[in-house]
């Protein structure tokens, strides 16, 4: 049994890690602000994701867990809506000198 | 997963009593996650807080405002958990794409919601979808931004209001 | 499986690190809220796996705020910009 939930978390964790890669690859390879900021926002969410639902088992107590779930929910509400406001700002102003 | 009053206890008119229960609930729920505790002092002092918090969010967001459907929206969490997925395979695919496939634009998209909560909350949504992020609205319309345009991303967000129109609006279409 | 979850934790902060530096190479007031913003996520992710690797869970404290703190600190930078682009001006004051 905790055999299976290490490799459960290995294996999540371990997706979430890709996501965080495929994000900055994004970040270093997309051309403009409003193409960096996709990557950014769904990668790194994704990432964030898969770290905690990793986690999740190593947690010692429920309430641990739960609050790491709680955790994720309040960064995907926070980053669904600053990720509109910057890409209101982005199209808006463009690039400032 | 988040800790939402049951069904049974949704508001069935638009008088303000069910709404502020409602809300008032799902403070003191996020306060026990928060504080799981059962000692008489820390459940006073988090009835105290959900009370506060309740009252702020009554001050920021009046029910007037229009009115949200916790519970016909819960039922949207699986669908927006695995387009959320999708969209950060999508982003990853492009990334590490040799060719880099990109052709990013603007998408301007027609939406039915009046603005206000519904049409803010319908932004907020669908910005987790694959390869689109609202970048501004005009009137009666959503500026998407695109990281491909080949796509259909238009076809794709219509798609998604039809389905989150009744659950938006509080129409007696989903629950 | 406490080193497994360190080896994750550095590989993340690299990750922020890199992305970090690209981001603020873009000189605009949307790059520097997208750098909060990378911040924000990454940050919480090398915290909670730093956290539980060491068993140290009162983490999940500090992070929550943190995670409270990000999104406003965003919105606010947000707002000073929209205030600021009216008269032209770029706030200097960010989060």
């Amino acid at each position: 049994m905790r055999i299976a939930a290490d490799i459960f978390t290995i294996v999540a964790i371990l997706t979430g890690a890709f996501f965080f890669l495929a994000g900055t690859v994004g970040l270093l390879r997309f051309p403009d602000t409003l193409t960096r900021l996709h990557a950014l926002t769904k990668a790194d969410n994704l990432g964030l994701g898969l770290v905690v639902l990793g986690l999740l088992p190593q947690s010692s107590s429920v309430f641990g867990g739960l609050k790491m779930i709680l955790v994720w929910l309040l960064v995907l509400l926070a980053s669904a809506t600053v990720s509109q406001l910057i890409a209101r700002a982005a199209r808006r102003g463009g690039p400032h000198p | 997963m988040r800790p939402v009053p049951d069904k049974g206890k949704e508001p069935v008119s638009h008088s303000r009593v069910p709404t502020i229960l409602e809300r008032g609930l799902l403070f003191f729920l996020v306060w026990l996650v928060l504080m799981p505790s059962v000692k008489l002092a820390d459940l006073v002092v988090g009835v105290i807080a959900a009370v506060l918090a309740t009252w702020t969010s009554l001050r920021l967001l009046p029910p007037e405002a229009g009115y949200l459907r916790f519970g016909a929206l819960l039922a949207f969490v699986p669908h927006f958990m695995w387009q959320s997925v999708l969209a950060g395979v999508d982003v990853a695919r492009r990334a590490f794409d040799p060719r880099l496939p990109l052709r990013p634009g603007f998408v301007v998209c027609r939406v039915g919601f009046p603005p206000g909560p519904a049409r803010n909350e319908f932004a907020v949504i669908t910005s987790l979808l694959p390869g689109s992020v609202p970048a501004g609205d005009v009137e009666g319309a959503i500026i998407y931004h695109a990281l491909d345009t080949r796509q259909p991303v238009a076809e794709q967000l219509a798609e998604e209001e039809k389905r989150l129109t009744a659950a938006l609006i509080g129409g007696d279409g989903h629950d | 499986m406490t080193s497994f979850l360190l080896a994750m934790t550095f590989f993340v902060v690299v990750m922020v690190a890199v992305g970090l530096f690209c981001v603020l190479r873009g000189a605009s007031n949307a790059d520097r809220m997208m750098a909060v913003q990378l911040f924000g996520t990454g940050g919480i992710a090398a915290l909670l796996l730093a956290g539980v690797a060491n068993g140290t869970e009162g983490v999940v404290e500090v992070v929550l705020t943190l995670s409270v703190l990000a999104a406003f600190a965003a919105v606010a930078f947000v707002k000073a910009d929209e205030s600021g682009a009216k008269d032209d001006d770029r706030p200097e004051q960010g989060p």
